[in-house]
């Protein structure tokens, strides 16, 4: 690759300390918009916020070029070794306490440089394809303000060097997303949906702190334990730690480092050493736990926290209910980038997600059974951006499955290309709405493609490219994930691996039948007479333009998936272009998996593996043919105008058309639970028994005895005179009974 | 080594008091000048808090900026005033939630301004008084003195059933401050034998501090328990009723589950400065009270009870917050907001380790912040509608955006988005918890409070803001006038300043936590070691009389920290 792009001509130096211009570019357009917005009109409006967005692209191209030179290296303070394809800046303290600390550090390597690219350049499409689909809102300068400020967000969250950082931009995207689903408020369905879609997320963002804080009591009781020679017990690793704290992402990757090294697992007969992973913590909180057994529950708490965000079982049902937001932001947030912070996430601890494959099959499990019950839920979904959600929340479960089964660099691919294919037809989805009045039910529109040629054929070729029909990106990159579910072995779980490969086939199955159904319905055939427009507008040029070039990214794309012909790392099989680009960035996790035997490669020689790849891609695009074969015939033909379900599968239909009442199973087992503990605990504890038996009670004792007092205390001097002498009268008959006694 | 003499704190106490003479001077009916004078002095008292803020170095010895005079020394009372790291952060909180305070009654009060007004100046040289004390009894006047301003706050310039409200809020606080005033009284004349007895805060301290060795250890082992000093047997029997009775004003003060009813109450009918000062700056009394005296006093109790005070305040975290998703009144769902709020402060500080300390610290501040900013902007909203509940409310987004942007933004900041102030104290106070000799459970069942919050601010945020406007007045509501833009303003910078610039404050805050920590680690002694001890006494500017006793060691050298488990 070197040689096809010249050497990068600037100062190294000058990219690592310019980073945080990525960020504050469309921070400044954020900002800019929100506070002059009004007064800025709509022209600057846009131009502000594309222009910043635009410079941060023209960066991020610079630190990819900067990414290709293999002089392009910074110095790991964690350990004496040097990280190559890697550009890092540090710019102060965040915050530090006690032994922990934080910096405001930023760390691009060619992982967040791709996802730059794709934030930046997506982002700056659907900036522009904005300006007018929004064209007539009132909000247009706090829409614009909002989607540039996610734009900084996601862009921190992919730069940010430690854990802490991350979450500032993962909370900060969920927040953006919250303020854009709710973007027109004043409807109370969408701006519930919008809180409902925080929450859920918080639930989320709970894993994820706690996984964090057990990684921090991970690092500590490692260095307490580990013995001499391993990279946390060095006197490097300490001086990292006082100056980038436990949660920075080297200093997890030399944990990860020193776990495989004192694994036993794979080396029965090596002496031990006294930090084994499988051996139980000695001192400290996490005391009688063992290395191992706390990294698998990290890892399932960021897989709690990585569901959230990524739309997985069994937090997915916010996303559905997102696309009550404006339809670029579906586009942007809700399919592009925000959810995909999961499998960034994965990919960028992947050192210590090989190190657990117990947490792993439970990552390809979630993931395979979130694919395929989207899968099915959008068989039954009439609302054209519904049924594309669904297919996201499927598509994000083909990402985890290739996590799950440790082919970061596929599971990152499909995350790329999916960007492109989906953005498209989200984008295509919103021009059909703006051209439709508003329709987004699929039965209601029907013959859009003399109307609207340009959207209906990048959308044809975004379909196309989710089915997996050969030429176009989906198809590898969804297949290289297949693959891996067939010939990854992970240790102990290869037979899940396999069988997840089957019920993969059939969510791929499934997204071709009705991923045709939805383009069938909305374009060809006629017009129905239901359609609220007699006559459909194809949209202007700042709509049709990104749809095109993200058409045509679909189809470059492939050339991410495309085996390199020469192989250079690998003697028996072919790598792709971004597995070889990538190769820097996993290149430790491949390490580890290997040398602790957790995660091989088989062991096939190159004939095998060829033919098993052909025959793979083979299988998986016959199935694709013929699905969404199975879905154009029926839908041109036999369902058309008006044609009944077939009676026996009403019922079935039904119960996917309600999503399964996964949303009413939820609302009955946890909210209304929830609401109604804080009804009892309110009504019962709060004001009756803490209230009022105990602190009125208490006040009314005192009151009751003073009233009783009172009644002594009348001043009738008679009455005090008679209650002495009856006193005396009593005392003297006690004093006479104990003298006669 | 004696601190260079300083009457700053002098002013920083006082001058809101002279203010509060020269407001008396007014006639009744210049309600302007009233105002103005109040606002002149809060400025003024905001000038000296950061002059001492400023002044205060992280390096120094503990106690800076002491002033010390002689004052009833027959008593063994001393006047005598100095800060620690927390307290000059609490004061430069307190000293800047002051003109905001004035400024958000300016038009709300109408009626009897001259002693609305008196009340805010006495209550603030009060509060400040409190905080600046170093001479224990010096310190239970001020916080007693608070009391009386702050009910006639509630009961005065309150809501409907303001009276009912402010003598709860009266009773409940009194209970517990006459129990304390007990066990000060006993801790006293336990310090020593007659004549060497002070009431000055770092000599009872040090006094108490070998006796408490013994019993730390003879706790640890009996063998230990068998030639105990007299001070030390008295410790070991009745500490924990002392302890007990800290405690419990403290926690009353808090307040903690399940001593918090008070609070709901005079929250709902305060007006909205009493809210402001309530939760900004009383609330932390009780932490600080906590931090500054239960612990230190009674470390031995303090570990002995953590368990129980850690369970107080995790069902604090977690029922104050689903108290707060039963409520209708919007006052009443901050208040208990407030619960869950200060449960994490308390829980930080039973840590006894650095981060979650240092967590509490920070989150006393932030809890003053955005809480204090929320009931300063509901105030807005109540000055214009006069109603409490969420019903009553919808769209107000529409009418009042930047309202709305202000508001929201201190939602993000009280349930801890990153990037804004309560980020910071959460994450610590977390990390702490998790990092303690704590069960991890108890960790992640606080961490739970992270979804609670959101659940229930948004929910707030849904009724009043979003939806479509139903009830035709709230739709010709008028936006900020430049005077509440002006108050809110502060608040809203302010949180993201200390969200994204925490360390400067921290450094602060960093020597008192170290401190604290090593103090409340006396209780668990490694016999072995002497050395560490020298440095956990307190050392303060001396009266130049004999009569007290003398404390000379070197305090420069740094504490080590015993707060992890090693």
């Amino acid at each position: 690759m070197e040689k096809l792009f010249p050497e990068y001509p600037f100062s190294i130096q000058n990219i690592e300390n310019g980073l945080w211009l990525i960020i504050a570019l469309p921070l400044l357009g954020a900002l800019i918009n929100g506070v002059f917005g009004k007064a800025l009109g709509r022209k600057n409006v846009h131009w502000v916020a594309c222009a910043s967005v635009g410079g941060s692209f023209l960066l991020s191209l610079l630190v990819m070029w900067a990414l290709g030179n293999v002089n392009t290296s910074v110095f790991n303070p964690f350990s004496p070794d040097i990280s190559r394809y890697a550009l890092s800046a540090d710019y102060g303290t965040w915050f530090s306490a006690g032994s922990f600390k934080v910096s405001f550090g930023l760390w691009a390597d060619r992982l967040s440089a791709t996802m730059l690219l794709v934030i930046t350049g997506v982002g700056f499409l659907i900036h522009l394809y904005s300006t007018s689909y929004m064209e007539h809102d009132k909000g247009y300068a706090k829409y614009f303000c909002f989607l540039n400020l996610f734009v900084a967000m996601m862009l921190t969250l992919v730069l940010a060097d430690s854990l802490v950082l991350l979450f500032v931009g993962w909370e900060g995207v969920g927040l953006c997303s919250y303020l854009l689903i709710g973007f027109w408020y004043d409807d109370n369905a969408k701006a519930w949906a919008g809180r409902k879609a925080f929450i859920t997320n918080r639930i989320g963002d709970f894993g994820f702190l706690v996984a964090s804080f057990l990684l921090v009591l991970l690092v500590t009781a490692a260095v307490r334990e580990a013995p001499q020679g391993t990279p946390v017990s060095s006197y490097r690793f300490s001086t990292g730690l006082s100056e980038k704290g436990p949660l920075a992402f080297q200093s997890l990757s030399a944990l990860a480092t020193t776990l495989a090294a004192t694994d036993t697992t794979a080396k029965p007969n090596q002496e031990t050493p006294a930090l084994v992973m499988n051996r139980d913590i000695e001192t400290g909180p996490l005391k009688g736990y063992s290395y191992a057994g706390v990294l698998t529950a990290v890892l399932l708490f960021f897989l709690l926290g990585a569901a959230g965000k990524s739309a997985q079982l069994p937090l997915y049902v916010w996303l559905p209910d997102a696309m009550a937001g404006p339809t670029p932001v579906s586009a942007l947030i809700h399919a592009a980038t925000m959810v995909t912070a999961g499998v960034y996430l994965f990919c960028r601890i992947s050192y210590l997600v090989v190190l657990s494959p117990f947490a792993m099959a439970t990552i390809a499990v979630v993931g395979c059974l979130t694919a395929l019950i989207a899968a099915l839920i959008a068989f039954a979904q009439d609302d054209i951006k519904k049924i594309l959600a669904y297919s996201t929340v499927s598509q994000l479960g083909f990402m985890f499955m290739g996590i799950g089964c440790g082919l970061f660099w596929a599971a990152f691919l499909h995350v790329v290309t999916h960007a492109f294919f989906k953005a498209c037809m989200f984008l295509g989805a919103g021009s059909v709405m703006h051209g439709n009045g508003d329709e987004t039910n699929i039965k209601r529109l029907g013959g859009l493609r003399r109307e609207m040629p340009w959207t209906s054929w990048t959308f044809l070729i975004g379909t196309l490219a989710i089915t997996g029909i050969v030429p176009l990106s989906g198809f590898f990159s969804k297949d290289a994930i297949l693959f891996g579910l067939e010939t990854q072995q992970l240790t102990g779980y290869v037979p899940v691996l396999h069988t997840l490969y089957w019920l993969g086939l059939i969510a791929a199955a499934c997204t071709a039948f009705y991923m045709v159904r939805l383009y069938v319905l909305t374009f060809e055939g006629k017009r129905s007479p239901l359609a609220k427009l007699p006559h459909a507008h194809e949209s202007a040029w700042p709509m049709t333009l990104p749809l095109v070039v993200l058409a045509a990214l679909s189809v470059l794309a492939i050339a991410h998936g495309l085996p390199l012909l020469s192989l250079p790392h690998s003697p028996h099989h072919s790598q792709t272009l971004m597995e070889a680009y990538l190769f820097p960035v996993f290149n430790v996790a491949n390490q580890l998996g290997a040398d602790t035997q957790k995660l091989l490669k088989t062991g096939l020689d190159k004939t095998e593996w060829t033919s098993l790849l052909w025959t793979g891609w083979f299988k998986a695009w016959l199935i694709a043919l013929v699905s969404g074969g199975i879905s154009a015939l029926l839908y041109f033909k036999l369902w058309r105008g008006g044609r009944k379900f077939p009676a026996i599968l009403e019922p079935l239909r039904r119960f996917a058309q309600n999503k399964f009442f996964v949303d009413e199973l939820y609302e009955l087992l946890f909210i209304e639970r929830a609401k109604g503990l804080a009804k009892g605990l309110y009504r019962y504890v709060d004001a009756f028994f803490v209230d009022r038996v105990a602190v009125h009670g208490t006040a009314q004792t005192v009151g009751f005895l003073g009233r009783v007092l009172c009644w002594f205390q009348n001043g009738n001097v008679q009455a005090y005179a008679s209650a002495i002498a009856l006193a005396l009268a009593v005392g003297l008959t006690y004093a006479l009974l104990q003298v006669l006694s | 080594m004696n601190a260079s003499s300083s009457p700053l704190l002098n002013y920083v106490v006082f001058l809101p008091m002279a203010f509060a003479f020269l407001v008396l001077l007014l006639p009744g009916n210049e309600k302007g000048q009233i105002r103005f004078a109040t606002l002149l002095g809060m400025l003024v008292n905001l000038v000296t808090g950061i002059w001492a803020f400023a002044a205060f170095n992280p390096a120094g010895s503990e106690f800076q900026l002491e002033y010390r005079l002689f004052w009833l020394s027959d008593l063994g009372i001393s006047y005598h005033l100095g800060v620690d790291g927390l307290a000059v952060a609490l004061v430069l909180l307190t000293a800047l939630l002051g003109p905001l305070v004035v400024l958000s009654s300016w038009r709300f009060v109408e009626e009897r301004v001259k002693e609305f007004h008196v009340c805010l100046l006495v209550l603030q040289t009060a509060m400040m008084g409190a905080l600046c004390s170093l001479d224990v009894m010096l310190f239970y006047i001020f916080f007693e003195a608070m009391l009386i301003p702050m009910y006639f706050l509630i009961g005065v310039f309150g809501s409907e059933e303001r009276q009912k409200a402010a003598l709860k809020f009266f009773l409940y606080t009194l209970v517990g401050s006459l129990l304390m005033l007990l066990a000060l009284l006993w801790v006293f004349f336990l310090s020593g034998p007659e004549g060497t007895r002070s009431f000055d805060y770092a000599a009872l301290y040090n006094n108490l501090m070998e006796a408490n060795r013994e019993v730390s250890l003879c706790m640890q082992n009996n063998a230990h328990c068998s030639n105990l000093s007299a001070t030390a047997a008295a410790l070991l029997k009745w500490g924990p009723w002392m302890f007990g009775a800290f405690a419990l004003a403290f926690a009353i003060k808090v307040p903690m589950f399940p001593v918090h009813t008070w609070l709901p109450d005079a929250h709902v009918q305060a007006p909205v400065a009493g809210s402001m000062v309530l939760a900004g700056v009383l609330l932390k009394m009780g932490t600080f009270g906590f931090w500054r005296y239960a612990m230190p006093l009674f470390p031995a109790q303090a570990w002995a009870y953590q368990n129980v005070l850690v369970a107080l305040s995790l069902i604090g975290i977690v029922y104050g917050a689903l108290m707060c998703l039963a409520q209708k009144d919007i006052k009443k769902l901050i208040a208990y907001s407030s619960v869950s709020h200060m449960g994490f402060c308390m829980l930080g500080m039973l840590t006894f380790q650095a981060e979650g300390t240092m967590g509490a610290a920070y989150q006393m501040l932030n809890h003053g912040v955005s809480t204090g900013a929320l009931f300063l902007l509901f105030g807005m909203l109540y000055e214009r509608r006069h109603l409490r509940n969420m019903t009553d409310y919808g769209g107000i987004a529409k009418a009042m955006p930047i309202f709305t942007v202000f508001f929201l933004i201190i939602t993000f900041s009280s349930i801890a988005v990153p990037g804004t102030n309560g980020f910071v104290g959460e994450f610590l106070v977390l990390l702490g918890t998790f990092k303690s000799n704590l069960p991890l459970w108890a960790g992640i069942l606080a961490t739970t409070g992270v979804i609670f919050g959101a659940a229930y601010m948004l929910w707030v945020v849904q009724r009043v803001f979003f939806g479509p406007v139903t009830q035709q007045a709230n739709a010709g509501l008028k936006d900020l006038r430049f005077r509440e833009f002006v108050t809110a303003l502060p608040l809203v910078l302010l949180v993201f300043v200390m969200g994204l610039k925490p360390q400067p404050i921290l450094e602060v805050l960093s020597p008192s936590v170290k401190r604290y920590v090593a103090r409340v680690h006396q209780a668990k002694p490694n016999p072995e070691s002497n050395t560490a001890r020298e440095l956990l006494r307190m050392h303060v500017r001396e009266l130049p009389t004999p009569k007290l006793a003398q404390a000379q060691v070197d305090d420069s050298q740094p504490l080590n920290q015993p707060g992890e488990r090693q």
